[in-house]
């Protein structure tokens, strides 16, 4: 490959890194009008696009009829109609897009759940806006992998991978997994970390039937 | 009309919410939120949670009367009011509904309703003390509110 293809490359991928992750179309839901509020300012903050719902049903019914196409769905893990679980399975058969659950709770055990039902990460209420600000990390990852078994899938020749975005998507992926361990343990910028310690400690051992 | 005076007054007010444990970083949070696209942010959600907490509180208070008891819709609501409260940096509440919820986990039914007029007193409280300090904010006038909010 040519220097100045390279560059040429490098200056595109520049320029769209730049715009992107503004514009992000997140769909938010969660049945409390005030973590609503608050949640849909994080996400103009972070210069998303977010499309607001209060309950399950609104926010398959908008992610089925496809009027918006959604990057990804941010979903409160308790609510009265479907709780986030469900709604992440569905998500998961229906259409391909990462799902982030949301909760007040950050018992080790639903943190697991909401991991275990495949969320690609995990926040504690309130989340702060560098929470809201890495949601992009999990988008941009699923498309490298997704392009990058295109690509593997229509072309066997691994010469048309760049070598970068490979160790960019390792990257993403520890970054991801930071994120988790930082939900999952206590090392968290959150000043109530206090009281985030002591639920992990099991003190509060209520089994939530999801 | 003393603007300063006012303003040492609010920033005097606000720093007493923390000092005495009625609100925590999440508040300022909001602050950060606040610009010249939503004027009135904090005012706006911290009303919003004035408005919509009664409701819970009165569900809570229904469902604890009830028989036989349903705690684990009774769970549900101070989840609710847990994650409501912890958007506006209403510790206390917050903390509140935390030993609530572990009644709830206990099948504790005299705890729970302990809990539950505890709640509507730190309510009462916080409903005063913010409403008096979005009132003097008022009074020093919006475009002092956008500037001053991290006073």
């Amino acid at each position: 490959m040519g220097m100045m293809e390279e560059n040429q490359r490098e200056r595109m991928e520049d320029a769209t890194v730049d715009q992107f992750p503004e514009g992000l179309r997140v769909l938010a839901v969660d049945d409390d009008c005030v973590c609503l509020k608050v949640l849909e300012a994080l996400l103009r903050r972070c210069i998303y696009h977010p499309t607001m719902a209060m309950d399950a049903k609104t926010a398959l019914k908008m992610l089925r009829t496809m009027k918006v196409k959604f990057d990804l769905v941010i979903t409160d893990v308790r609510m009265p109609d479907m709780d986030g679980f469900k709604i992440r399975e569905l998500i998961g058969l229906e259409m391909d897009m990462p799902v982030i659950m949301l909760s007040v709770d950050c018992y080790k055990k639903v943190v697991l759940n909401g991991i275990n039902h495949g969320a690609c990460d995990y926040l504690v209420k309130p989340v702060y806006t560098n929470d809201i600000k890495n949601i992009w990390q999990h988008v941009e990852s699923r498309r490298r992998s997704q392009a990058i078994s295109h690509m593997s899938r229509d072309n066997a020749n691994d010469e048309r991978v760049h070598p970068g975005s490979l160790a960019m998507s390792k990257d993403s992926k520890n970054k991801r997994n930071d994120e988790y361990d930082s939900n999952k343990n206590t090392e968290s910028t959150h000043s109530s970390t206090t009281q985030k310690i002591q639920g992990w400690h099991g003190q509060l051992s209520f089994k939530t039937s999801f | 009309m003393d603007y300063s005076n006012l303003r040492r007054q609010i920033t005097f007010m606000k720093k007493s919410f923390f000092d005495q444990g009625y609100l925590d970083e999440q508040f300022h949070q909001l602050e950060e939120l606040q610009d010249e696209s939503s004027p009135n942010f904090v005012e706006e959600v911290v009303v919003l949670f004035l408005k919509d907490s009664p409701r819970l509180l009165s569900n809570i208070e229904q469902t604890i009367g009830k028989y036989p008891q349903d705690f684990y819709r009774l769970d549900s609501l101070v989840h609710q009011l847990k994650g409501s409260g912890s958007s506006i940096g209403a510790v206390r509440m917050k903390n509140e509904c935390s030993v609530f919820k572990a009644h709830c986990n206990d099948r504790n039914l005299e705890g729970c309703r302990r809990s539950l007029q505890k709640m509507k007193r730190e309510h009462a409280t916080l409903k005063q003390k913010l409403e008096s300090y979005f009132q003097l904010l008022r009074q020093v006038g919006p475009r002092e509110h956008a500037v001053n909010s991290r006073n």
